[in-house]
């Protein structure tokens, strides 16, 4: 017996209605549960009980990225106000009316495990390192969409609002020094060792040990980072609780983990909009014939020429 | 012959709008916008979006993608929703509207395609485009910048086609071989484009809600919602109905066109029913989620939620009773207020409800607003050239033997040109006999 074009369809769509549904619905257990460590992440500890503000790693900063200093705030001094075009790492200041405690704190991308600019960046122009899991910034690659912008949790990616050629912003773990042996600008310079460059496990290692040695010193004896937004490869230890220095309670799971799950789910494979488009199809062929037969009775009946 | 009486009001065929010129004052005024918005936009290219524009670093996105992409096109999204009405529910009288869904969408997502590369910091980077190995596949925003081209350069344009080629037809009788050919070729595979033409806006409309999932607790927990997708979509769905079904009675009104009220009563049916659905649905997401409250908060984006609601709601209420006595205003207020609360809906989102920060404020500046104005005037000027030159709107048979002999007495000059000049009121026109 020949195969019809119908039989052909009909048992592409039975085999293909179990496969599809198998793939949406199984793709969970393809996404993995916990976040995967890079094998060679490296990692900043910042631990502000010992930062005095002294601004040497903003300078530094500037000179190992050789960005101009930011003078806009006061022409005189490099003294920006927050992240920004010029500013890949910035000191700012906790300090509440009360007298309660005050921190300082040291703001520069926290390279998560699982980047939610990454994750929306269209182009891969963010792109998180394999093996050091760095997050860098391709100027080739990026359209300038500022998408970033929007989803980073730490608002850390900041987009150059003049000029014809604007560019992303963020810190790079001085990467280009990284692969020249050398240490990220900022941990080259800090008086008191109060942020730390070295691979993520030996500092996590450390923050936990610092918390060990002294209970009841550090908010909530915990290190930012560890499990926070699915883990980041910036951690911190802090006085004062994190909310107040900028840095959000987001619970254990990753930001893009957390909220696309059913978009990842539903587009995995390409496997259920595949399935609806032959579905469509099929309907609308029979819609198609419906109608051009009418169009043509149309045309018999009026003399007009038929309009599809 | 058994046609139809001469005063039946039944829309069964498209017919251009003859007998008023292209060019007047307002469209010399859409005309100065744009050039004023083209003008402004090689200023912005030069200078950066920072001179041009009030985005800061703390909201990222400003009118051009949250009003002309994302409110815009869901006004556009005429033929996705009424496309899947006609063509896949077989509601058949609504293939009335289909040329003006096709029409009003292919505008509306041109211009902001237009204005979305605009407000791209570094558009030449688009071309990674081409390569698909090079996409995120699973970001929401490539997903809408891919999805949203290629539906508007090849399913949307296509389906566009037909009229332009019937133009053709009428010309010029010895183009007709050609253009005949090229439908059959067209006609062939549209079940494939048309359902493109579906599947594709279904995708990027609900990923166009998506976009906003990553902000996560910066917006407003009134919106910020899993199901921010569907109701993107759903709101896309009644908003199209509305503008195209709006905008067809307001084209009667200007032009002196007779209403068919059997299509228009099933397109405020559809859209009636699709509003109460998509406002049970919010209701409930916002109770479920444990919201609620927060509406009665006195803040502004208490004041926003009410705004919208009220005004979907008043619509789709408006709607509703038109249905009973056939009331043509009272449909016509319904489809501005639904369309108007859904406008608020999609873009409270990225802007009304979006707090990235306490401090942070966004307020679009003047060259911003021009540009947007002058992109929308381009799609509103596009779109009185077709409807004046293409048979677009729909009319009652009767409307096109009036062109007819309006061509033939009123403006006998037209034949010189060759427009109808080997028609039907040409040498090889048929006898029709009319019966009255």
């Amino acid at each position: 017996m020949a195969i019809t074009r119908r039989d052909l369809i009909t048992n592409i769509a039975k085999a293909g209605v179990p496969a599809a549904v198998a793939l949406t619905t199984g793709a969970e257990a393809l996404q993995a549960e916990t976040i995967p460590v890079p094998s060679a992440a490296v990692s900043l500890l910042y631990d502000a009980s010992l930062c005095i503000g002294c601004k040497a790693c903003v300078a530094a900063c500037a000179q190992a990225n050789d960005t101009p200093p930011d003078t806009r705030g006061d022409a005189l001094h490099q003294a920006p106000s927050d992240l920004n075009d010029l500013t890949r790492n910035v000191i700012k200041l906790y300090k509440p009316t009360d007298g309660s405690p005050s921190s300082f704190v040291k703001r520069q991308c926290m390279h998560c495990l699982d980047p939610a600019c990454a994750a929306g960046c269209p182009f891969q122009a963010l792109h998180k390192d394999s093996e050091t899991g760095v997050v860098s910034w391709t100027a080739e690659k990026c359209i300038g969409c500022r998408y970033c912008t929007i989803t980073c949790p730490y608002r850390v990616p900041r987009f150059q609002w003049v000029g014809y050629n604007p560019r992303v912003t963020k810190c790079e773990m001085c990467s280009h020094r990284l692969a020249k042996g050398l240490k990220p600008g900022c941990t080259t310079v800090c008086p008191t060792g109060a942020v730390i460059f070295g691979p993520r496990t030996v500092l996590l290692a450390e923050a936990k040990r610092r918390i060990k040695n002294s209970p009841g010193r550090y908010y909530q004896d915990r290190v930012y980072g560890d499990k926070d937004n699915g883990g980041t490869q910036a951690l911190y230890l802090s006085r004062v609780s994190f909310e107040k220095l900028g840095l959000p309670e987001l619970g254990t799971e990753s930001v893009p983990a957390r909220t696309l799950r059913w978009q990842r789910r539903l587009y995995q494979y390409f496997a259920l909009p595949g399935l609806l488009y032959v579905g469509l199809v099929q309907v609308i062929r029979k819609s198609l014939k419906g109608h051009e037969q009418e169009a043509h009775e149309l045309e018999k009946e009026t003399g007009l020429r038929a309009q599809l | 012959m058994n046609s139809a009486p001469i005063d039946d009001n039944r829309w069964r065929r498209a017919v251009p709008v003859y007998g008023f010129p292209v060019i007047n004052g307002f469209f010399l005024l859409l005309f100065a916008l744009i050039v004023l918005a083209f003008v402004l936009t090689g200023y912005r290219e030069l200078a950066g979006l920072g001179p041009v524009s009030g985005m800061n670093d703390a909201f990222g996105w400003g009118i051009w993608k949250t009003f002309n992409v994302m409110v815009l096109t869901a006004l556009g999204s005429g033929a996705f929703a009424i496309g899947i009405a006609a063509w896949v529910f077989r509601r058949k009288r609504l293939h009335a509207l289909m040329r003006m869904a096709l029409l009003t969408s292919f505008l509306a997502y041109a211009c902001g395609l237009l204005l979305l590369g605009i407000d791209a910091g570094r558009p030449w980077n688009f071309y990674w485009m081409v390569f698909p190995w090079k996409w995120n596949m699973h970001s929401p925003l490539a997903e809408v910048a891919i999805c949203m081209s290629i539906y508007a350069m090849i399913p949307l344009a296509v389906e566009n086609l037909p009229p332009v080629l019937e133009r053709l037809w009428y010309f010029d009788s010895r183009l007709r071989p050609r253009v005949e050919k090229i439908e059959r070729g067209l006609y062939s595979w549209f079940p494939w484009i048309i359902a493109a033409a579906y599947l594709l806006p279904g995708m990027h409309q609900s990923s166009l809600g998506a976009l906003m999932l990553l902000a996560g607790e910066r917006v407003h927990p009134l919106w910020q919602t899993p199901w921010l997708p569907l109701l993107y979509l759903g709101a896309a769905s009644f908003m199209s109905f509305g503008c195209v079904a709006g905008t067809t009675m307001l084209c009667c009104l200007v032009w002196k066109r007779p209403m068919d009220m059997e299509v228009l009563d099933d397109a405020a049916q559809i859209t009636w029913w699709l509003i109460a659905g998509w406002l049970g649905l919010r209701l409930i997401d916002i109770i479920a989620r444990g919201a609620l409250g927060t509406a009665f908060h006195f803040d502004r984006f208490a004041g926003v939620f009410w705004l919208e609601t009220i005004l979907i709601a008043a619509g789709g209420v408006l709607l509703w009773r038109s249905l009973k006595d056939h009331d043509t205003r009272s449909m016509f207020v319904g489809y501005v207020l639904s369309s108007l609360g859904g406008m608020i809906y999609r873009f409270s989102p990225t802007t009304l409800a979006f707090r990235p920060n306490p401090e942070a404020l966004y307020f679009p500046a003047t060259v911003e607003i021009l540009v947007s104005l002058g992109f929308i005037s381009l799609g509103v000027a596009g779109f009185l050239v077709a409807v004046k030159r293409l048979a677009i709107l729909p009319a009652p048979l009767h409307a096109w033997h009036d062109m007819a002999s309006y061509f033939r007495f009123r403006r006998p000059y037209i034949r010189w040109t060759g427009y109808f000049k080997y028609g039907y009121f040409g040498e090889d026109e048929p006898k029709v006999t009319q019966s009255d």
